[in-house]
């Protein structure tokens, strides 16, 4: 259990580094873009430890990301419409 | 194709290739699930995300109180997927006991996790946030976004924390057994990473600077 506990208090420290981010006054863009990294390194460590797929079947592995990530890139065909949204907003 | 590759189908007269991913259905229900659940929520946040790039007058209305209140859950939720991988380990060693207890610490964090969200939301409400209306002034799709994204999370805890007496129940009574709880662990460490994301977007992207 005390491999569990330190995967576990791994993503607790990096919940603390995204709210410290959160603070720094960065860029809305460049403050998204480094939540989500965090966040996606959250998601693979739990998927691979907590989630045991690293000590699954490989295929199981094979099987689960590419068609998931097929999805979430298929997904981003809407940020276009969303920027036009935004400049028609804005009038221009 | 050998002979151990062969399984024979329980009560039924025929036989059965062994699953190519080498684990139990139900485990490879589970997955099909969690596959489809991430897509579910992943369209809500993509959904989230083109609304609030679209609209002008966002806002950032989380004080720090709200952001801490966030930051509890979140490590209450973590601790609780820690309780279920002792939880796991107990039935696998057949340690009841041991198992029953370690459940119980998760089901009681997954609802100490739903009365602090529920009281995030009965503050917010208080303030006058609705669905459709922002009582700040900004984007009125705020309050649809964020309830949506969170209500949808909090439904998966509360569902969560429902099967998981179930699951205890059939335990006990000797229906179910470990691979039963191992599969129960999949779904709740699936929404403990789901708010892995909906913390950092929901809350994070969102406090007042």
């Amino acid at each position: 259990m005390g491999s569990y506990a330190g995967i576990v208090i791994g993503l607790m420290v990096i919940v603390v580094i995204e709210v410290i981010l959160t603070y720094q006054h960065l860029s809305v863009r460049r403050l998204v873009f480094s939540l989500l990294c965090l966040a996606c390194l959250e998601a693979f460590v739990g998927i691979m430890y907590l989630m045991h797929v690293k000590y699954e079947s490989r295929l199981l592995f094979w099987t689960i990301f590419p068609a998931t990530l097929f999805v979430l890139v298929l997904l981003n065909y809407l940020w276009p419409d969303a920027y036009r949204m935004a400049r028609m907003s804005l009038g221009k | 194709m050998s002979e151990s590759e062969l399984t024979m189908a329980t009560g039924h007269e025929v036989l059965m290739e062994a699953s190519p991913y080498h684990i139990e259905k139900k485990k490879l229900g589970m997955w099909v699930f969690i596959v489809s659940d991430a897509c579910t929520f992943a369209t809500f946040l993509f959904g989230y995300g083109y609304m609030r790039v679209g609209s002008q007058n966002w806002g950032t209305p989380f004080e720090f109180s709200s952001i801490l209140n966030g930051i509890i859950m979140t490590f209450v939720l973590l601790s609780s997927s820690l309780t279920m991988l002792a939880a796991v380990r107990a039935t696998q060693a057949g340690q009841k006991a041991s198992a029953n207890k370690w459940l119980g610490f998760t089901m009681l964090l997954g609802t100490v996790f739903a009365i602090l969200h529920l009281r995030e939301w009965v503050k917010m409400i208080g303030e006058g946030w609705r669905l459709f209306y922002n009582p700040m002034g900004g984007a009125a799709q705020f309050g649809a976004c964020f309830f949506s994204v969170t209500g949808l999370h909090l439904t998966h805890v509360i569902s969560g924390v429902i099967a998981l007496a179930f699951i205890v129940r059939g335990y006990n009574q000797g229906r179910y057994d470990e691979s039963h709880v191992e599969t129960a662990g999949l779904y709740w460490h699936f929404v403990d990473l789901v708010w892995m994301f909906v913390f950092p977007l929901m809350y994070l992207m969102n406090a007042a600077r």
